[in-house]
Protein backbone atom coordinates (compact mmCIF):
# COMPACT_ATOMS: atom_id res chain seq x y z
CA UNK A 1 0.00 0.00 0.00
CA UNK A 2 2.53 2.32 0.93
CA UNK A 3 4.36 1.78 -2.25
CA UNK A 4 1.96 2.51 -4.51
CA UNK A 5 0.94 5.67 -2.62
CA UNK A 6 4.33 6.30 -3.13
CA UNK A 7 4.57 5.53 -6.49
CA UNK A 8 1.76 7.93 -7.16
CA UNK A 9 3.18 10.68 -5.55
CA UNK A 10 6.55 10.48 -7.81
CA UNK A 11 4.47 10.39 -10.80
CA UNK A 12 2.62 13.30 -9.89
CA UNK A 13 6.09 14.99 -9.12
CA UNK A 14 7.00 14.16 -12.38
CA UNK A 15 3.93 15.59 -13.86
CA UNK A 16 4.31 18.65 -12.17
CA UNK A 17 7.91 18.79 -12.38
CA UNK A 18 7.48 18.45 -16.64
CA UNK A 19 4.83 21.38 -16.31
CA UNK A 20 7.83 23.93 -15.71
CA UNK A 21 10.13 22.67 -17.64
CA UNK A 22 11.30 23.92 -21.32
CA UNK A 23 11.22 21.70 -23.98
CA UNK A 24 15.23 21.85 -24.73
CA UNK A 25 14.64 20.39 -28.33
CA UNK A 26 11.96 23.29 -28.74
CA UNK A 27 14.34 26.03 -27.78
CA UNK A 28 17.49 24.74 -29.57
CA UNK A 29 14.81 24.82 -33.07
CA UNK A 30 13.98 28.13 -31.94
CA UNK A 31 17.59 29.51 -32.03
CA UNK A 32 17.79 27.73 -34.86
CA UNK A 33 15.31 29.74 -36.25
CA UNK A 34 16.11 33.04 -34.99
CA UNK A 35 19.77 32.49 -36.02
CA UNK A 36 19.02 31.64 -39.76
CA UNK A 37 16.28 34.20 -40.41
CA UNK A 38 18.96 36.78 -38.91
CA UNK A 39 21.89 35.61 -41.19
CA UNK A 40 19.96 34.86 -44.03
CA UNK A 41 17.24 37.98 -44.31
CA UNK A 42 19.28 40.49 -42.93
CA UNK A 43 23.77 39.96 -42.52
CA UNK A 44 24.23 37.94 -46.28
CA UNK A 45 21.27 39.89 -47.58
CA UNK A 46 21.91 42.19 -50.69
CA UNK A 47 18.32 44.33 -49.32
CA UNK A 48 19.08 48.06 -48.86
CA UNK A 49 20.42 49.55 -45.49
CA UNK A 50 16.65 50.66 -44.27
CA UNK A 51 15.38 47.32 -45.62
CA UNK A 52 17.58 45.68 -43.59
CA UNK A 53 17.53 47.96 -40.62
CA UNK A 54 13.32 47.35 -40.92
CA UNK A 55 13.83 43.49 -40.82
CA UNK A 56 16.13 43.78 -37.91
CA UNK A 57 13.92 45.45 -35.78
CA UNK A 58 11.30 43.53 -36.90
CA UNK A 59 13.08 40.41 -35.77
CA UNK A 60 14.57 42.09 -32.35
CA UNK A 61 10.80 43.24 -31.22
CA UNK A 62 9.28 39.16 -32.18
CA UNK A 63 12.25 37.41 -30.54
CA UNK A 64 13.48 38.88 -27.92
CA UNK A 65 11.15 39.57 -24.72
CA UNK A 66 12.44 43.36 -24.00
CA UNK A 67 9.93 43.90 -21.16
CA UNK A 68 11.76 41.12 -19.51
CA UNK A 69 15.49 41.97 -20.60
CA UNK A 70 14.53 45.75 -19.67
CA UNK A 71 13.40 45.04 -16.12
CA UNK A 72 16.46 42.96 -15.21
CA UNK A 73 19.31 45.56 -16.70
CA UNK A 74 17.44 48.32 -14.10
CA UNK A 75 17.81 45.96 -10.96
CA UNK A 76 17.20 47.43 -8.26
CA UNK A 77 16.31 50.94 -9.63
CA UNK A 78 13.42 49.52 -11.15
CA UNK A 79 11.29 48.67 -7.87
CA UNK A 80 11.71 52.55 -7.14
CA UNK A 81 10.78 53.63 -10.96
CA UNK A 82 7.44 55.37 -11.48
CA UNK A 83 5.44 53.79 -14.17
CA UNK A 84 5.95 56.69 -16.26
CA UNK A 85 9.73 56.42 -16.02
CA UNK A 86 9.15 52.26 -16.58
CA UNK A 87 7.54 52.37 -19.69
CA UNK A 88 10.65 55.47 -21.22
CA UNK A 89 12.69 53.42 -20.06
CA UNK A 90 11.49 50.25 -21.98
CA UNK A 91 10.74 52.59 -25.13
CA UNK A 92 13.83 53.87 -25.07
CA UNK A 93 16.03 51.15 -24.26
CA UNK A 94 14.38 49.27 -27.27
CA UNK A 95 14.99 51.67 -29.82
CA UNK A 96 18.50 52.09 -28.75
CA UNK A 97 19.44 48.45 -28.67
CA UNK A 98 18.35 48.46 -32.27
CA UNK A 99 20.23 50.89 -33.30
CA UNK A 100 23.18 49.67 -31.78
CA UNK A 101 23.04 46.34 -32.91
CA UNK A 102 22.01 46.80 -36.52
CA UNK A 103 25.73 48.39 -36.95
CA UNK A 104 27.06 45.38 -35.80
CA UNK A 105 25.61 42.95 -38.76
CA UNK A 106 28.99 43.44 -40.95
CA UNK A 107 31.29 41.64 -38.03
CA UNK A 108 28.47 38.69 -38.51
CA UNK A 109 28.72 38.69 -42.71
CA UNK A 110 29.91 34.86 -44.00
CA UNK A 111 29.71 33.57 -40.19
CA UNK A 112 27.81 30.82 -39.34
CA UNK A 113 26.36 29.25 -35.80
CA UNK A 114 26.90 25.85 -35.15
CA UNK A 115 25.13 24.29 -32.37
CA UNK A 116 26.13 21.93 -29.85
CA UNK A 117 23.40 21.14 -27.35
CA UNK A 118 21.96 22.47 -24.44
CA UNK A 119 22.36 23.37 -20.67
CA UNK A 120 19.93 23.45 -17.77
CA UNK A 121 19.44 26.76 -16.10
CA UNK A 122 18.85 27.30 -12.31
CA UNK A 123 15.52 29.43 -13.11
CA UNK A 124 12.63 28.02 -14.08
CA UNK A 125 11.32 27.67 -17.71
CA UNK A 126 14.47 28.53 -19.07
CA UNK A 127 17.33 26.99 -21.06
CA UNK A 128 20.48 27.62 -22.27
CA UNK A 129 21.02 26.93 -26.45
CA UNK A 130 24.87 26.53 -27.17
CA UNK A 131 26.41 27.74 -30.24
CA UNK A 132 29.95 28.48 -31.30
CA UNK A 133 30.90 30.88 -34.24
CA UNK A 134 34.15 29.86 -35.81
CA UNK A 135 36.36 33.24 -36.24
CA UNK A 136 39.10 33.95 -39.20
CA UNK A 137 41.64 33.80 -36.01
CA UNK A 138 42.12 31.54 -33.11
CA UNK A 139 39.15 29.20 -31.26
CA UNK A 140 35.52 29.33 -32.25
CA UNK A 141 33.29 32.21 -29.78
CA UNK A 142 30.86 30.17 -27.72
CA UNK A 143 28.02 32.16 -28.02
CA UNK A 144 25.00 31.30 -25.34
CA UNK A 145 21.17 32.09 -26.15
CA UNK A 146 19.30 32.10 -22.80
CA UNK A 147 15.98 31.26 -23.94
CA UNK A 148 12.70 31.37 -21.80
CA UNK A 149 9.25 29.74 -22.13
CA UNK A 150 6.14 31.87 -20.79
CA UNK A 151 4.04 30.81 -23.46
CA UNK A 152 5.92 31.76 -26.45
CA UNK A 153 9.64 31.14 -26.63
CA UNK A 154 11.76 34.49 -26.14
CA UNK A 155 15.46 35.17 -25.85
CA UNK A 156 16.26 37.30 -22.71
CA UNK A 157 20.33 36.98 -23.07
CA UNK A 158 22.94 36.77 -24.90
CA UNK A 159 26.36 34.84 -23.09
CA UNK A 160 29.71 35.75 -25.58
CA UNK A 161 32.65 34.00 -23.71
CA UNK A 162 31.02 33.80 -20.28
CA UNK A 163 29.77 37.62 -20.55
CA UNK A 164 26.37 37.73 -20.43
CA UNK A 165 25.38 41.06 -22.26
CA UNK A 166 21.93 41.27 -19.56
CA UNK A 167 24.33 41.16 -16.48
CA UNK A 168 26.86 43.75 -18.18
CA UNK A 169 24.09 45.70 -19.56
CA UNK A 170 22.48 45.71 -15.48
CA UNK A 171 26.11 46.39 -14.05
CA UNK A 172 26.75 49.52 -16.14
CA UNK A 173 23.34 51.17 -15.97
CA UNK A 174 22.99 50.69 -11.88
CA UNK A 175 26.85 52.35 -11.84
CA UNK A 176 25.75 54.92 -13.96
CA UNK A 177 22.28 55.67 -12.23
CA UNK A 178 24.27 55.61 -8.87
CA UNK A 179 26.58 57.98 -10.79
CA UNK A 180 23.83 60.55 -12.42
CA UNK A 181 22.80 63.67 -10.06
CA UNK A 182 19.11 62.79 -12.05
CA UNK A 183 19.29 59.05 -11.82
CA UNK A 184 17.39 56.87 -13.96
CA UNK A 185 15.98 59.92 -15.83
CA UNK A 186 19.33 61.07 -16.46
CA UNK A 187 19.85 57.88 -18.27
CA UNK A 188 16.43 57.60 -19.83
CA UNK A 189 17.64 60.97 -21.15
CA UNK A 190 21.08 59.51 -22.03
CA UNK A 191 20.18 56.79 -24.24
CA UNK A 192 17.25 58.72 -26.17
CA UNK A 193 20.60 61.07 -27.10
CA UNK A 194 22.75 57.76 -28.56
CA UNK A 195 19.36 56.31 -30.09
CA UNK A 196 19.00 59.44 -32.49
CA UNK B 1 64.42 42.61 -12.40
CA UNK B 2 64.44 43.97 -8.98
CA UNK B 3 61.00 45.99 -9.58
CA UNK B 4 59.41 42.74 -10.70
CA UNK B 5 60.15 41.73 -7.70
CA UNK B 6 59.04 44.22 -5.56
CA UNK B 7 56.08 44.82 -7.53
CA UNK B 8 54.89 40.93 -7.50
CA UNK B 9 54.53 41.07 -3.33
CA UNK B 10 52.83 44.09 -3.38
CA UNK B 11 50.35 42.46 -5.60
CA UNK B 12 50.48 39.15 -3.54
CA UNK B 13 49.43 41.65 -0.66
CA UNK B 14 46.72 43.12 -2.51
CA UNK B 15 45.62 39.04 -3.33
CA UNK B 16 45.47 38.31 -0.02
CA UNK B 17 43.48 41.19 1.15
CA UNK B 18 40.45 40.58 -1.05
CA UNK B 19 38.94 37.94 1.35
CA UNK B 20 38.13 37.93 4.70
CA UNK B 21 39.90 35.12 6.77
CA UNK B 22 37.30 33.21 6.95
CA UNK B 23 36.67 33.11 2.88
CA UNK B 24 33.29 35.42 2.88
CA UNK B 25 33.48 38.32 0.32
CA UNK B 26 33.56 41.70 1.67
CA UNK B 27 31.16 44.08 2.48
CA UNK B 28 31.28 46.87 0.00
CA UNK B 29 32.80 49.61 2.47
CA UNK B 30 34.25 53.00 2.21
CA UNK B 31 37.37 51.00 1.00
CA UNK B 32 35.29 50.03 -2.05
CA UNK B 33 34.23 53.10 -3.15
CA UNK B 34 37.70 55.15 -3.11
CA UNK B 35 39.02 52.35 -4.97
CA UNK B 36 36.71 52.84 -7.51
CA UNK B 37 37.38 56.54 -7.28
CA UNK B 38 40.61 55.86 -8.11
CA UNK B 39 40.08 52.87 -10.46
CA UNK B 40 37.67 55.76 -12.72
CA UNK B 41 40.60 58.08 -12.85
CA UNK B 42 42.88 55.50 -14.11
CA UNK B 43 40.62 54.55 -16.42
CA UNK B 44 40.03 58.20 -17.92
CA UNK B 45 43.64 58.49 -18.08
CA UNK B 46 44.35 55.94 -19.76
CA UNK B 47 41.44 56.25 -22.18
CA UNK B 48 43.12 59.94 -22.69
CA UNK B 49 46.72 58.12 -23.28
CA UNK B 50 44.68 55.95 -25.91
CA UNK B 51 43.27 58.23 -27.78
CA UNK B 52 46.32 60.54 -27.89
CA UNK B 53 49.09 58.08 -28.44
CA UNK B 54 48.23 54.70 -29.07
CA UNK B 55 44.39 54.02 -31.12
CA UNK B 56 46.65 57.14 -33.69
CA UNK B 57 49.63 54.82 -33.97
CA UNK B 58 47.27 51.70 -34.31
CA UNK B 59 45.15 53.25 -36.97
CA UNK B 60 48.78 54.53 -38.70
CA UNK B 61 50.11 50.54 -38.39
CA UNK B 62 46.61 49.55 -39.81
CA UNK B 63 46.66 51.77 -42.95
CA UNK B 64 50.42 50.68 -43.68
CA UNK B 65 49.62 46.69 -43.19
CA UNK B 66 46.79 44.05 -44.64
CA UNK B 67 45.26 41.78 -42.51
CA UNK B 68 48.15 38.95 -43.51
CA UNK B 69 51.05 41.03 -42.25
CA UNK B 70 48.73 41.62 -39.02
CA UNK B 71 48.02 37.82 -38.84
CA UNK B 72 51.77 37.03 -39.21
CA UNK B 73 53.00 39.56 -36.15
CA UNK B 74 49.70 38.10 -33.64
CA UNK B 75 51.35 34.25 -34.93
CA UNK B 76 54.57 35.41 -33.60
CA UNK B 77 53.95 36.59 -30.38
CA UNK B 78 51.24 33.82 -29.83
CA UNK B 79 53.90 31.85 -30.03
CA UNK B 80 56.28 33.45 -27.92
CA UNK B 81 53.83 32.26 -25.22
CA UNK B 82 53.67 28.73 -26.00
CA UNK B 83 56.31 28.16 -23.27
CA UNK B 84 54.41 29.97 -20.32
CA UNK B 85 51.52 27.68 -21.82
CA UNK B 86 53.32 24.13 -21.40
CA UNK B 87 54.82 24.82 -18.34
CA UNK B 88 51.20 26.16 -16.78
CA UNK B 89 49.75 22.89 -18.49
CA UNK B 90 52.15 20.51 -16.70
CA UNK B 91 51.93 22.56 -13.15
CA UNK B 92 47.70 22.00 -13.62
CA UNK B 93 48.77 18.10 -14.78
CA UNK B 94 47.72 18.57 -17.99
CA UNK B 95 50.26 15.95 -19.08
CA UNK B 96 49.29 15.65 -22.58
CA UNK B 97 48.46 19.78 -23.40
CA UNK B 98 52.09 20.57 -22.05
CA UNK B 99 53.76 17.83 -24.35
CA UNK B 100 51.44 19.82 -27.70
CA UNK B 101 52.58 23.29 -25.89
CA UNK B 102 56.43 21.97 -26.47
CA UNK B 103 55.52 20.01 -29.96
CA UNK B 104 54.02 23.41 -31.30
CA UNK B 105 56.71 25.72 -30.44
CA UNK B 106 58.82 23.66 -31.70
CA UNK B 107 57.37 22.92 -35.32
CA UNK B 108 56.04 26.66 -35.17
CA UNK B 109 59.66 28.13 -34.53
CA UNK B 110 61.05 26.07 -37.18
CA UNK B 111 58.92 25.04 -39.73
CA UNK B 112 56.49 27.83 -38.93
CA UNK B 113 59.36 30.60 -39.84
CA UNK B 114 59.65 31.94 -36.38
CA UNK B 115 55.96 31.39 -35.52
CA UNK B 116 54.65 33.74 -38.01
CA UNK B 117 52.94 30.95 -39.30
CA UNK B 118 50.97 28.37 -37.17
CA UNK B 119 52.20 25.01 -39.42
CA UNK B 120 51.18 22.68 -36.06
CA UNK B 121 47.79 23.38 -36.06
CA UNK B 122 47.86 21.59 -39.34
CA UNK B 123 49.49 18.70 -37.86
CA UNK B 124 46.65 18.28 -35.39
CA UNK B 125 48.27 19.80 -32.70
CA UNK B 126 46.22 21.86 -30.75
CA UNK B 127 46.85 25.04 -29.31
CA UNK B 128 46.16 24.67 -25.40
CA UNK B 129 46.37 28.09 -24.15
CA UNK B 130 47.12 28.37 -20.57
CA UNK B 131 48.25 30.92 -17.94
CA UNK B 132 49.51 31.37 -14.10
CA UNK B 133 46.66 33.05 -13.61
CA UNK B 134 44.65 30.17 -14.18
CA UNK B 135 46.96 27.90 -12.07
CA UNK B 136 46.60 29.92 -9.16
CA UNK B 137 43.07 30.21 -9.65
CA UNK B 138 43.19 25.95 -9.75
CA UNK B 139 44.85 26.27 -6.16
CA UNK B 140 41.78 28.89 -5.42
CA UNK B 141 43.71 31.41 -5.01
CA UNK B 142 41.24 34.52 -4.67
CA UNK B 143 41.55 36.90 -7.68
CA UNK B 144 41.35 40.47 -5.78
CA UNK B 145 39.29 43.69 -6.44
CA UNK B 146 39.29 45.03 -10.06
CA UNK B 147 42.61 47.14 -10.60
CA UNK B 148 42.74 49.81 -13.52
CA UNK B 149 46.64 49.90 -13.88
CA UNK B 150 48.19 52.74 -15.85
CA UNK B 151 48.38 51.78 -19.62
CA UNK B 152 47.99 48.38 -18.78
CA UNK B 153 44.23 48.64 -17.85
CA UNK B 154 41.76 46.26 -16.75
CA UNK B 155 43.25 43.59 -13.94
CA UNK B 156 42.95 42.24 -10.73
CA UNK B 157 46.00 41.23 -8.40
CA UNK B 158 45.58 37.54 -9.39
CA UNK B 159 45.89 38.83 -13.29
CA UNK B 160 48.93 40.89 -12.49
CA UNK B 161 51.04 38.50 -10.53
CA UNK B 162 49.93 36.28 -13.20
CA UNK B 163 51.14 38.66 -16.21
CA UNK B 164 54.71 39.07 -14.11
CA UNK B 165 55.26 35.08 -13.73
CA UNK B 166 54.53 34.40 -17.52
CA UNK B 167 56.45 37.44 -18.98
CA UNK B 168 59.44 35.71 -16.83
CA UNK B 169 58.66 32.57 -19.44
CA UNK B 170 59.25 34.51 -22.65
CA UNK B 171 61.60 32.85 -24.68
CA UNK B 172 62.84 37.07 -26.00
CA UNK B 173 63.27 37.82 -22.42
CA UNK B 174 66.19 34.54 -22.12
CA UNK B 175 67.70 35.26 -25.48
CA UNK B 176 68.46 39.12 -24.45
CA UNK B 177 69.20 38.08 -20.52
CA UNK B 178 72.71 38.56 -20.68
CA UNK B 179 72.71 40.99 -22.99
CA UNK B 180 70.92 44.21 -20.86
CA UNK B 181 74.16 46.14 -21.61
CA UNK B 182 73.90 46.45 -25.73
CA UNK B 183 72.14 49.45 -26.75
CA UNK B 184 70.88 46.64 -29.82
CA UNK B 185 69.14 44.30 -27.65
CA UNK B 186 67.53 47.43 -25.16
CA UNK B 187 65.93 48.27 -28.36
CA UNK B 188 64.74 45.37 -29.72
CA UNK B 189 63.48 44.37 -26.73
CA UNK B 190 61.50 47.73 -26.20
CA UNK B 191 60.52 47.31 -29.90
CA UNK B 192 59.51 44.00 -29.85
CA UNK B 193 56.64 45.28 -26.91
CA UNK B 194 55.91 48.30 -29.05
CA UNK B 195 54.99 46.35 -32.00
CA UNK B 196 52.94 43.78 -29.96
CA UNK B 197 50.92 46.10 -28.27
CA UNK B 198 49.96 48.10 -31.17
CA UNK B 199 49.35 45.44 -33.04
CA UNK B 200 47.03 44.12 -30.37
CA UNK B 201 45.54 47.24 -30.08
CA UNK B 202 44.74 47.35 -34.15
CA UNK B 203 43.16 43.86 -34.10
CA UNK B 204 40.65 44.55 -31.20
CA UNK B 205 39.56 48.50 -32.43
CA UNK B 206 37.02 47.13 -34.30
CA UNK B 207 35.54 45.59 -31.15
CA UNK B 208 36.78 48.28 -28.57
CA UNK B 209 34.66 50.88 -30.65
CA UNK B 210 31.55 49.06 -31.17
CA UNK B 211 31.50 48.27 -27.27
CA UNK B 212 32.26 52.07 -26.80
CA UNK B 213 29.54 52.97 -28.61
CA UNK B 214 26.83 50.82 -27.60
CA UNK B 215 27.67 52.44 -23.78
CA UNK B 216 26.63 54.82 -21.35
CA UNK B 217 29.09 54.06 -18.87
CA UNK B 218 31.84 52.89 -20.87
CA UNK B 219 33.93 52.45 -17.25
CA UNK B 220 31.20 49.96 -15.94
CA UNK B 221 30.58 47.82 -18.91
CA UNK B 222 34.62 47.34 -19.50
CA UNK B 223 34.87 46.52 -15.91
CA UNK B 224 31.10 43.88 -15.78
CA UNK B 225 32.81 42.50 -19.06
CA UNK B 226 36.31 41.65 -17.72
CA UNK B 227 35.49 40.38 -14.45
CA UNK B 228 32.59 38.72 -15.80
CA UNK B 229 35.06 36.69 -18.48
CA UNK B 230 36.89 36.03 -15.36
CA UNK B 231 34.89 33.66 -13.97
CA UNK B 232 35.85 30.65 -15.92
CA UNK B 233 38.50 30.90 -13.65
CA UNK B 234 36.60 29.99 -10.66
CA UNK B 235 35.03 26.91 -12.49
CA UNK B 236 38.56 25.58 -11.96
CA UNK B 237 38.83 25.39 -8.58
CA UNK B 238 34.66 24.78 -7.59
CA UNK B 239 35.86 21.82 -9.95
CA UNK B 240 38.21 20.11 -7.10
CA UNK B 241 35.49 20.69 -4.82
CA UNK B 242 32.86 18.29 -5.77
CA UNK B 243 30.08 19.30 -2.77
CA UNK B 244 29.99 22.86 -4.36
CA UNK B 245 27.66 23.15 -7.11
CA UNK B 246 28.54 26.03 -8.38
CA UNK B 247 25.89 27.48 -10.83
CA UNK B 248 27.03 29.75 -14.07
CA UNK B 249 27.78 33.27 -13.03
CA UNK B 250 25.44 34.41 -16.06
CA UNK B 251 22.85 31.81 -14.89
CA UNK B 252 20.92 34.97 -13.26
CA UNK B 253 18.06 34.63 -11.14
CA UNK B 254 15.29 37.35 -12.05
CA UNK B 255 14.98 38.48 -8.33
CA UNK B 256 19.19 38.73 -8.09
CA UNK B 257 20.76 42.02 -6.43
CA UNK B 258 24.25 42.59 -6.54
CA UNK B 259 26.43 45.81 -6.51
Amino acid sequence: MRKLIALICACVFCFSFKANAIDASKAEDFVKKVTTEGVEEIVNSTASIEEKDARFEKLFNEYLDLDYIGRFVLGRYWKTASDKQKDDFIKVYREFNTKTWSKRFDEFKGKSFDFNGTTPSNSEGQIFVNTSVKMNEGEPVKVLWRVKDGGQMKIVDIVIENVSLAITARNEYTAYIKQAPGGLDDLIKDLKEKSK
Amino acid sequence: MKNKIILLSVLFLLASCATNPNGTKMKISDEESKLEIYNRAMFNFNYQFDKMVLKPVAKGYKSVTTQSIRNRVTNFFNNLEEPAYAINNLLQGEMKSSGLSVARFAVNSTLGLLGTFDVAEGWGLEKKKNSFDATMALYCTPDGPFIVMPILGPSTPRYLIGWGVDSMTDPMYWALWDKQDEDWAVALSYGGTALKYINKRAENMALLDSLEEGSVDYYATIKAAFMQNRQKFQSLCDSKNTESQATASYDFDFEDEED
